[in-house]
């Protein structure tokens, strides 16, 4: 298994930061992802500029638009 | 022959140590390498996330999208961006 998927495995069902291209953040639990890093993120607050904006119980976001998933 | 260093030889060398990434935007990465694959989706641990020269974020550890990745840069001392320099 190679390490990006590794990561990703070891990752499910934990606290992460997705943050998008243009800078938006969502900050959630890590429900699952693709190989396109398609992304569903539960009990997810999107953050712009450091500032709570939304909730979402669950959230689908598309993988081109990923800038990078990280341990929160 | 063999001293011909493919270019992900070059990035697979640096499994382990610190590495510095810069995309095409003003953003750049800075943490130890864990590992990579075919597309050089990367993950990287101890990361520090940097806007221009500010720091913004660390995290313990995060997977980089391939697609805005510009340049790879081993053993990870981040340098003031040449055109910061220029002003």
């Amino acid at each position: 298994m190679s390490s990006t998927s590794n990561f990703l495995a070891e990752m499910t069902n934990s606290p992460v930061v997705v943050k998008l291209q243009h800078g938006l953040e969502y900050h959630g639990v890590l429900a699952s992802i693709d190989g396109y890093m398609n992304v569903v993120l539960k009990d997810t607050v999107e953050m712009v500029e450091n500032n709570k904006v939304r909730n979402y119980e669950e959230v689908f976001l598309r993988g081109n638009n990923v800038l990078y998933i990280s341990q929160k | 022959m063999s001293d011909i260093v493919l270019p992900l030889e070059l990035i697979d060398k640096c499994i382990g140590s610190k590495i510095w990434i810069l995309l095409t935007t003003d953003q750049e990465f800075v943490g130890k390498l864990v590992g990579f694959d075919d597309f050089v989706n990367v993950v990287l641990e101890d990361v520090e996330e940097y806007e221009g020269d500010k720091l913004i974020s660390k995290r313990p550890k995060m997977l980089i999208n391939s697609r805005q990745l510009a340049m790879l840069v081993p053993s990870g001392e981040r340098t003031s961006s040449a055109t910061k320099q220029l002003d």
